[in-house]
C-alpha cells in the first residue's frame, strides 16, 4: 500500500517542492511588491510548504534502492537528446531536506532582521528564486538542466549580494561575485560540451554510470572533469576564483547566511559529489582537485585570521571549509564530503545569523568593537554563536567533529601523508581564528571603554519594543539551527547508510593510522582555542594575535595574499591596457577609420562628378555631339 | 541630274556644322532652335538628293514628315522659350541652373 502511494506521490511532490518558491516569487513581483507583509507571508509560507515536501519525500525513499528519474523531452537535435526532469536519490533527497530548510530559517530569520527596510517586497522575492533555482538545481536530472538553475543561483545570489543597490561597494561586490563565477562557468560549459561531444547526452546517472569510461578516453576524461571543475571553484570559491566571496559580504546578513551554508557556495560541492563517480575516474583530476582544496582551505584560514570584520571572518572560514569539503571529496571519501556539506550548512548559518544579531543591534561588523560595545549580553546568540565556533573548530560532541574526522580519516587513508597534514594544520588554523572571535566578542576586556557601551545600550532602549519583537524574531531560527548543530553528529551513522548503503561493510582505511589522526586532531583544536584564549581570552590578554607581531606576515594575510591585488593589476595591464586597448585601437582606427575613408571617399568622388554637371544644356548638346563623332569616325574608319 | 551630288553633300555638311556651331555657341535661346531647325534642314537635303541619286521616293517623304516635325517642335519650342523668358526674364541657357 505505502510503495504505491509513495510511486505514485513522488512526482507531484517534488514538482510542489520546487516549483512552489517559483510561484511565490512571481506572485510577490507581479502582485504583492507594495504589501510587504503579504510578500514575507507568501514567500516563507511557500518555502515552509516546500521544506514538509522535501521531509515526506525523505521519509518516503528513505530505504532506497535504486535512484527514481522523471523525465520529459525538452531538446531534441538529430541524437541529442536533452530532457527535463526531476532525479530523486538519497544525495538529491538530502540536499533538498538542507536547502528548504535553511531557506525556511533564514527566511523566518530576515523577517526580523529586515524589517522596516524599504525593499522588503523585493528581498523576499529574490529570496524565493534563489530557493526555487537551488531547489531544483538538486534534482536536476541532467548536467545541463543542473547548468541553468547554477546560472540561476548565480544569478539570484547577484541580486541578493547586490540588494543594498544605492551603497556603491554593494554594487561592486555583486558584480565581481557574478563575473568571477562566470569565468568558472564558462570552463564549466566548455567541460559539458566536451562530455556532450563523446557521450551523446548528459545525464547525470549515465554520466556517473559504466558508460562513461567506455566511451571517453582518459585524456579526454580528465580534461572534462577539470573544466567542470572551473565550475565548482568558482561557484564554491576555491583556490584561483576565490575573491569574490569575502566581497559578498556587502549584502544582507541573512542573504550571507543562505549563501554560505546551504545555497550558492554549496552548489560547487554539490556538483561534485553529484558526479562523484564520473570524477573519481580520473585520478590526474582528482589529484587536482584535492591541491585546490588544500591549498584554498589553507589560504582563507590564514586570512581568516588576522581579519577584524565579523562576517569576513566567517567568509574566510567558508572558503576553508569547502575547500576541506573538496579535499574529502577528492580523497575518496564521497561519505566525508557530503556530511561535512550537511554539518556545515548548519553551523555556519548559525554563525551568520548570530553575527546577524550583532550586526543589527549593535550597528558594526568590528569584533573589537562590538566586544566593547557587550554584544555579551545577548544571551541566545553568545550561546548559539559559541556552539557553532566550536562546531567549525571540530570540538567533540558537536557535528563539525564528526564531519571533520570522517574527512580526515579520509586523508589519513591517501598514501601521501602532505594532505593529512595539512588537513591537520587546517584544522589547528580553524580553531584558532573561531576562538579569536568568540574570545574577543564574548569577553569583557579590560580596556572596555565602558561609557560607550552603556550610551549605546541607552540609545537602544528608547526603541525596545520594536527591537525586542525583532529580536526574538532573530533568535528562535538560531535556536533551532544551534539543536541540530548539537545532535546532527549523532546521525552518522544513519545518514550513511542512507547515503551509501548497507553494503558498504567497513572503513577502507587502516584503523591504527586513523584512530591517530582522530586523536591529533582533536588536540591540535584544543590546542588552537588555547592558543587563541592565550592571546585574546585570558585577563590582561594582549589582544594582539601571533600574527600580528609579524608584520610581513600580517601584511600577507590582511592583504589576502595578495590576490586581489595580483588581478587587479592583471585585469589593469594586460585586459585593460593591453587587449581592451588593443581592442579599442582597432575598433577606432580601422573599423571607424575604414567606415569613415569609405564615405569621405564617397563624397570627394561625388564633389568630382559634380563638377561635370553645369546644368547648362549646351555644355551636354556640345558632349552629345562629340561622343556622336567620334562614335561615327569609330565605325566608318 | 545638273548638280553633282557631292556638292549637295557638301553644302549639306556645311550647313550642319553652321547650324551646329550656332546650337551650341549662341547664348540666346532663340538662336539654338535656328541651330537645330538648320541642321534639321541640312539633313532634309541630304534625304532629298539622295532621292534624287538613288532615284527613289521614300527620301521625299521622309523630308515631308521632317518638315512637319520641325514645325511643331518650333511651336513648342518657341512656347517653352516663352514661358522660359516670363518665368526668368532672361533668353540665356546657363541662367537656368534650378536643377544643378
Amino acid at each position: 500500500m505505502t510503495i504505491f502511494s509513495g510511486e505514485y506521490a513522488t512526482l507531484p511532490v517534488v514538482t510542489t517542492a520546487t516549483m512552489l518558491p517559483f510561484v511565490a516569487f512571481l506572485l510577490i513581483i507581479l502582485l504583492t511588491r507594495s504589501r510587504p507583509r503579504l510578500s514575507a507571508a507568501l514567500s516563507v509560507g511557500a518555502i515552509a510548504v516546500s521544506l514538509g515536501c522535501a521531509l515526506f519525500l525523505l521519509g518516503l525513499h528513505r530505504h532506497l534502492e535504486k535512484p527514481i528519474q522523471y523525465t520529459g523531452r525538452w531538446l531534441a537535435s538529430s541524437e541529442v537528446q536533452i530532457p527535463f526532469g526531476f532525479l530523486i536519490d538519497p544525495l538529491s533527497l538530502l540536499m533538498l531536506v538542507i536547502v528548504a530548510g535553511i531557506c525556511l530559517l533564514v527566511q523566518v530569520y530576515s523577517l526580523g532582521y529586515m524589517e522596516g527596510d524599504p525593499g522588503f517586497s523585493r528581498y523576499y522575492a529574490f529570496m524565493s528564486l534563489f530557493a526555487w533555482a537551488m531547489l531544483s538545481l538538486t534534482v536536476s536530472p541532467t548536467i545541463l538542466q543542473l547548468y541553468i538553475f547554477w546560472e540561476l543561483v548565480g544569478l539570484s545570489s547577484y541580486l541578493l549580494i547586490g540588494f543594498w543597490y544605492e551603497k556603491f561597494s554593494a554594487t561592486q561586490a555583486g558584480k565581481k561575485a557574478f563575473v568571477m563565477t562566470r569565468a568558472g562557468d564558462v570552463a564549466f560549459f566548455l567541460g559539458l560540451l566536451l562530455v556532450l561531444l563523446h557521450m551523446g547526452n548528459l545525464s547525470i546517472l549515465e554520466m556517473n554510470g559504466p558508460q562513461a569510461a567506455a566511451r571517453m578516453s582518459p585524456a579526454v576524461l580528465t580534461l572534462s572533469a577539470l573544466l567542470i571543475f572551473g565550475g565548482i571553484a568558482g561557484k564554491s570559491a576555491q583556490f584561483p576564483l576565490m575573491t569574490w566571496l569575502p566581497d559578498a559580504m556587502e549584502g544582507p546578513t541573512p542573504v550571507s547566511a543562505l549563501l554560505h551554508s546551504a545555497t550558492m557556495v554549496a552548489a560547487g560541492v554539490y556538483l561534485f559529489a553529484r558526479l562523484f563517480p564520473f570524477f573519481s575516474l580520473s585520478p590526474t583530476a582528482m589529484n587536482v582537485f584535492l591541491a585546490i582544496g588544500t591549498i584554498s582551505m589553507l589560504l582563507a584560514s590564514t586570512m581568516a585570521m588576522v581579519s577584524n570584520d565579523i562576517k569576513k571572518v566567517w567568509a574566510f572560514s567558508t572558503i576553508s571549509q569547502l575547500g576541506f569539503m573538496i579535499m574529502g571529496l577528492a580523497a575518496g571519501g564521497y561519505f566525508a564530503g557530503v556530511f561535512h556539506l550537511t554539518t556545515h550548512a548548519g553551523f555556519k548559518a548559525l554563525l551568520f545569523l548570530c553575527s546577524g544579531v550583532f550586526i543589527h543591534q549593535y550597528q558594526t561588523n568590528d569584533i573589537f568593537e562590538l566586544g566593547w560595545l557587550g554584544a555579551r549580553r545577548l544571551k541566545a546568540p553568545v550561546v548559539a554563536i559559541i556552539v557553532a565556533a566550536a562546531a567549525l573548530s571540530g570540538i567533540p560532541p558537536l557535528s563539525g567533529y564528526f564531519s571533520k574526522e570522517a574527512i580526515l580519516a579520509g586523508l589519513a587513508g591517501l598514501s601521501n601523508p602532505v594532505w593529512l597534514s595539512a588537513g591537520l594544520v587546517g584544522v589547528f588554523l580553524t580553531a584558532y581564528y573561531s576562538f579569536r572571535v568568540i574570545f574577543v566578542i564574548c569577553l569583557p576586556q579590560t580596556h572596555a571603554t565602558a561609557s560607550e557601551g552603556s550610551s549605546h545600550a541607552s540609545g537602544l532602549n528608547h526603541e525596545d519594543g520594536r527591537h525586542e519583537r525583532q529580536y526574538r524574531t532573530m533568535a528562535r531560527p538560531l535556536i533551532v539551527l544551534a539543536t541540530i548543530t548539537v545532535v546532527l553528529g549523532f546521525f552518522e551513522g544513519p545518514l550513511k547508510d542512507f547515503l551509501i548503503g548497507r553494503p558498504i561493510a567497513a572503513e577502507p582505511s587502516g584503523g591504527g593510522h586513523l584512530a591517530w589522526a582522530q586523536y591529533g586532531a582533536l588536540a591540535l583544536a584544543v590546542f588552537g582555542a588555547w592558543w587563541a584564549w592565550m592571546e585574546f581570552g585570558r585577563p590582561g590578554a594582549g589582544l594582539v594575535g601571533f600574527v600580528e607581531r609579524m608584520p610581513p606576515l600580517y601584511n600577507l594575510f590582511a592583504q589576502r595574499w595578495y590576490i586581489d591585488h595580483f588581478y587587479r593589476l592583471f585585469v589593469d595591464r594586460i585586459i585593460d591596457r593591453g587587449i581592451s586597448a588593443l581592442c579599442f585601437q582597432n575598433d577606432n582606427k580601422v573599423i571607424d577609420g575604414g567606415i569613415d575613408e569609405m564615405s569621405r571617399g564617397t563624397v570627394e568622388s561625388g564633389r568630382v562628378i559634380a563638377l561635370l554637371h553645369t546644368g547648362a544644356i549646351q555644355h551636354r548638346l556640345i558632349v552629345t555631339f562629340a561622343v556622336i563623332v567620334f562614335l561615327s569616325l569609330y565605325f566608318f574608319f | 541630274m545638273i548638280v553633282p551630288f557631292g556638292h549637295v553633300l557638301m553644302l549639306a555638311g556645311v550647313l550642319f556644322s553652321l547650324g551646329m556651331f550656332c546650337a551650341l555657341a549662341r547664348r540666346n535661346l532663340i538662336m539654338i532652335v535656328l541651330g537645330i531647325e538648320i541642321m534639321l534642314n541640312a539633313a532634309s537635303i541630304i534625304f532629298v538628293s539622295a532621292a534624287l541619286h538613288w532615284e527613289s521616293l521614300e527620301g521625299q517623304a521622309f523630308v515631308l514628315f521632317i518638315l512637319a516635325v520641325a514645325a511643331t517642335e518650333v511651336s513648342v519650342g518657341l512656347a517653352i522659350i516663352i514661358y522660359a523668358f516670363r518665368r526668368t526674364g532672361s533668353f540665356d541657357p546657363s541662367t537656368y541652373n534650378l536643377l544643378k
